[in-house]
Order: C-alpha cells, then sequence, then structure tokens
C-alpha cells in the first residue's frame, strides 16, 4: 500500500478521481459522466464546471473507498492541471491542492495529454518505453515518440479539429446523436467505404492533422446528394467518412512508425474505442498496446500513472498552483 | 453556536478579490486580501491557499487547530466562486472540520451596519453584463431583499428606499452611484472601506452560521447557465 497516489481529473466533463499505488497497479479508478451535455450537441463549459462542484467530492470518495483506503494513507495527491475547459480543470485543481496542503502532503501537477501517455504504464500488464503514442479523442489529436516515462516528444498534433470531434460533427450531419464517435461507427458497419472519396489531407507536411476538409468534404457530398438521396446513402457516407478519418490516423501513425525505427505502438483517448482504427492499428506489423477502453478515454488512473514518474511541487508551487486552458505545462 | 475559543478561517473569491480573515474567540487575528488592480485579472487560483496558509501562520495554528470555515458563496463570478467553494471542499474533505457557506453580500453589508445602525443597508456587487448584485437588510437586520441579478433601471425600485433610508455599499454600489442617488439612496465615498468586503466580517458570518453538508455546500450563482436558458427558449419555440 506504500506511496499511495490520489489522482483528480476534470479536464472535460467528466469527474474522475482514482487512486494508484506506487508499483502503477490501480486500486480504484471511479468516473463521474456529466450525460447532460448530450442535449446540447456538445460539452457546455460553464455546465461542465457546474457539475464538477457537485460530482468531485462524492467521486473522490468513492475511489478512496473503492481503494479500501482513507486520506490518511495517500501520500501524494495529483491532478491534471491542463489543457482542458478552465472552469472545468479550476475545480479539480482547487479541490485538489486544498486536499494536499490540509493533508500536509505533495502535490504533483500532470499535463492530461501525458496522463494518456501514462494509461500504458498503469499495471497489471504496462507498455514500456520507447514507443509511438497515438492519443486521438474529442478534445485532442497527438502523434508522439514516447522515449522514457516523464515525457514525450510531440511528433504531430492537429491543425483543426480533433479527430474524436470530426467523428461528432460528421455524425451530426448525419442526423445521428451526440455524442455521435459510436453512433457514426455502428451506421458504417452496414455501409461501404469506397463509395465516395474524402480527403486525408495527406499535402499537411510532417506528421501533423487536419480534419477541416474531410468534415467539409461530407458537407458538399450530403448537399450534392440531395436530402432524400443522402439519406438513403447514410451508411455508405458514414462509411466512407470513417475511414477518411482512420486513414489519416494510419497514415501518419505508419509513416511515424518507419521514421523511428521503434516497431512499438500504443494508441489510446476515446478514438481508440473504434474498431476499423484498432483492426488497422494491428496490421501495422508493430507491437501494439491499446489500455483497456476505461483507461483510453478520460480518466484520473492516467494522471495518477504519469504522477507516478513526475517531481513533486514545491510547497510554494503547490499553494500557488493554477490550470492552464491550452498549451503544455509551463 | 461555536465555542468563543474556536478559530474560525474564512475566505471570499466571489469578487476579484481574494479575501482571507482568521479569528480566535470571535477576535479578528488575521486578515489578508489580494486586490487586483481594475486591468488585472483576479488571482484566486494563485493567492487563495497561499494566503490561508500565511494567516494559519500568523495565528500559529496549523489547519487541525481550526474550529470551522467559512466561505463566501455568493453571487459573484462563476470561476471565482467555485475556486472558493472547490477549496472548502478539499479542506473539508481533508480536516472534517464543519464548513458554513457564507453570502458574500451579507458579509459585505456588515461593516455599513455597523457604520450606520438606523438604515436599510444595500449590499451591491458587479454582476456584470450591466447589472448588479444586490441584497439588502433592514436596519433591525432583517432580509429585506433576496440577493438577485438587477438592471440598473430596477436598483432604487428593489430597495423600496422611498420607504426605507437606505445606505448601499459595495463594488456595484459605485458602478451604479448614479442611478442608486438619483433614487436618495445613499452610497459612501468611492474609497470608503464600506465599499470593501473584509475577511473579519467573514469569520462573524462563519462564527454564528449553520455548518452545511458537502452537497449542501454550493455557490449563490443567481443566474442559470446561458446555454441552459437558450436550450428552454428552443424548447419552448417549437
Ligand atoms: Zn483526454
Amino acid at each position: 500500500m506504500s506511496g499511495a497516489i490520489l489522482a483528480i481529473e476534470t479536464s472535460c466533463d467528466d469527474s474522475c478521481a482514482a487512486v494508484v499505488d506506487a508499483s502503477g497497479l490501480i486500486l480504484s479508478n471511479v468516473i463521474a459522466s456529466q450525460s447532460i451535455h448530450d442535449k446540447y450537441g456538445g460539452v457546455v463549459p460553464e455546465i461542465a464546471a457546474r457539475h464538477h462542484l457537485h460530482l468531485l467530492t462524492p467521486t473522490i470518495d468513492a475511489a478512496l473507498s473503492d481503494a479500501g483506503l482513507t486520506l490518511d494513507l495517500i501520500e501524494r495527491v495529483a491532478v491534471t492541471q491542463g489543457p482542458g475547459l478552465i472552469g472545468a480543470l479550476l475545480v479539480g485543481v482547487a479541490q485538489a491542492k486544498a486536499i494536499a496542503a490540509a493533508r500536509g502532503v505533495p502535490l504533483v501537477a500532470v499535463d492530461h495529454l501525458q496522463g494518456h501517455v501514462a494509461a500504458n504504464f498503469l499495471g497489471p500488464d504496462p507498455f514500456e518505453p520507447p514507443f509511438v503514442c497515438l492519443i486521438a479523442s474529442g478534445g485532442h489529436t497527438l502523434l508522439a515518440r514516447v522515449e522514457e516515462q516523464s515525457s514525450y516528444t510531440v511528433l504531430g498534433e492537429t491543425l483543426d479539429d480533433a479527430a474524436g470531434e470530426a467523428f461528432d460533427k460528421g455524425a451530426r450531419m448525419l442526423g445521428l446523436p451526440f455524442p455521435g464517435g459510436p453512433a457514426l461507427e455502428a451506421l458504417a458497419g452496414d455501409g461501404d467505404p469506397e463509395a465516395f472519396d474524402f480527403p486525408t489531407a495527406r499535402n499537411v507536411k510532417g506528421f501533423d492533422f487536419s480534419f477541416a476538409g474531410v468534415k467539409t468534404s461530407l458537407l458538399y457530398a450530403i448537399a450534392d446528394l440531395g436530402e432524400a438521396e443522402s439519406q438513403l446513402r447514410r451508411a455508405d457516407l458514414a462509411a466512407s467518412y470513417q475511414k477518411a478519418i482512420v486513414d489519416a490516423l494510419i497514415d501518419r501513425l505508419d509513416r511515424a512508425l518507419s521514421a523511428s525505427g521503434l516497431g512499438r505502438v500504443a494508441i489510446g483517448g476515446g478514438v481508440a474505442a473504434n474498431g476499423p482504427l484498432r483492426q488497422r492499428v494491428s496490421e501495422l506489423g508493430a507491437e501494439t498496446h491499446i489500455p483497456a477502453m476505461k483507461l483510453c478515454t478520460d480518466n484520473a488512473a492516467m494522471i495518477a500513472g504519469a504522477a507516478r514518474f513526475l517531481p513533486d511541487c514545491s510547497t510554494e508551487a503547490a499553494l500557488a498552483l493554477d490550470a492552464y486552458p491550452s498549451g503544455s505545462k509551463r | 453556536m461555536t465555542s468563543p475559543a474556536g478559530a474560525v478561517i474564512a475566505f471570499d473569491t466571489a469578487t476579484a478579490a481574494t479575501v482571507v480573515g482568521l479569528t480566535v474567540g470571535g477576535t479578528l487575528v488575521c486578515e489578508l486580501a489580494d486586490r487586483p488592480g481594475e486591468d488585472q485579472r483576479p488571482r484566486h487560483a494563485e493567492r487563495l491557499l497561499t494566503l490561508c496558509e500565511e494567516a494559519l501562520a500568523q495565528a500559529g495554528l496549523g489547519w487541525g487547530g481550526l474550529g470551522r470555515i467559512g466561505v463566501g458563496v455568493g453571487p459573484g463570478t462563476f470561476t471565482g466562486l467555485r475556486i472558493g467553494v472547490a477549496t472548502a471542499q478539499g479542506l473539508a474533505q481533508a480536516t472534517a472540520l464543519p464548513v458554513i457557506a457564507v453570502s458574500t453580500l451579507e458579509a459585505l453589508s456588515l461593516r455599513a451596519r455597523a457604520a450606520e445602525p438606523l438604515l436599510q443597508i444595500a449590499a451591491v456587487g458587479d454582476a456584470r453584463r450591466g447589472e448588479a448584485y444586490v441584497a439588502a437588510w433592514s436596519a433591525d437586520g432583517t432580509p429585506t431583499v433576496a440577493a438577485q441579478a438587477c438592471p440598473p433601471e430596477r436598483l432604487g425600485a428593489v430597495f423600496a428606499a422611498d420607504l426605507n433610508p437606505t445606505l448601499a455599499v459595495g463594488d456595484g454600489a459605485l458602478i451604479f452611484r448614479k442611478e442608486l442617488e438619483s433614487r436618495g439612496i445613499e452610497v459612501p465615498e468611492d474609497g470608503s472601506p464600506l465599499h470593501r468586503l473584509d475577511g473579519g466580517s467573514l469569520c462573524e458570518l462563519a462564527a454564528s452560521g449553520a455548518p452545511v453538508s458537502s452537497q449542501e455546500l454550493v455557490p449563490h450563482y443567481v443566474r442559470r447557465p446561458d446555454a441552459e436558458i437558450a436550450l428552454q427558449a428552443r424548447a419552448e419555440n417549437s
């Protein structure tokens, strides 16, 4: 039980708390999802922040009780500092700081994307660096080279929409409810992925991504077909659109793997749930690691997982810690 | 009620300022505030806990030496309120101390009440969007106006100032001085300390208030989220 870390994650619309021990074993991993945003067709920052304030305390209590621990046995507190929705982040940061200060235990500030990468280091089956890592979700698209557990090198990022955002926006155009990823994948299962030729932004330099073009192409395709015909061909549109997004992800991942010569790949983020993406990753000929889905989507265990390899804040820095909405850790 | 010897820390982040007070046995031991200039952003996240630790150090206390925690729950800026309330929730979780939700506007009214015991006291905060957060108490301390966001044209009427001689204080009273004074409401001069929320008043209310559970400890937002209002309007129009 030594070195137990309590981690808190509130960067978007899930209130998360987890306890992980020093060896990376997950003792608890509690996620309170805010389904209220579905009716708005996307996450509303002010509403997310209000709900975090309601949900976080019982979520932390549940994480402690699931782990069979009290705060007396927590040796470090970790929290997502950014990037994310600033009002949402600040709820977690304020609460984590207060717990750490009042208990007199060190605070660890964790970058959310470092957390996604660190989901791979959690027990019982950790994946050791070096590897190439793709994180794709509604909020981020990151291709990184991971050489050590405490950091990563950015190879590519999206220039506009995140991959999961592209899924959600396409789903909305096809009349599917939010969040659209799973619904679009289900609809695509009945369609022909070769029916339409949507762009994958291959002209974007390096390993960066762009999903604005594929989104616009879908919009035009629907308009060109007309309402009746596009309704009839929804499954083909969904399948072709999904293929374009997956192609774009696999193209960069494949090139990054070749360029790095590492032969090892991990994926994470909510888009890692996508069946065709998982299939295509498994065909890359690399040693592949995909954490359990509950560790791919936003969660606090991954934040604790990252904290294991990060230094404590100084006492002064812990008291003064502020959240950051974008960019990387300051 | 607390025992008179109990130590109380109370803080507020509803306005641009970060205000912390600490009393022992009802005596103010320490009052600290970070008040950003007009063109500066609030520094609630950076300053709140640092000021709390400074107050504890000045009082020679640790968190365990406190009897209760008070937190201003507004109304005020949404993000500021959440930083204060989330901090109080974390402290309560870590210390098991009782937490008292303090009305920011009531705390603001206390010093004016002491200065002008025969007047109705209106606490007026800056609610942005051209509005004020207001609440008022009669000379005998009875609430006369419940906390609400109020457009300037309703400011005079809401206090029924024609019937009750009224003193208005707070940063909102400075912004809407003209509107208030035109209705016969008195507003202290701009630099008056009566316009400033102080740590001692927060502690005074925290010392006498009833503790709340963590689920009851919520900001007094007064306003609903814009998206919720828009969604409801769409539903009613369709
Ligand atoms: Zn994420």
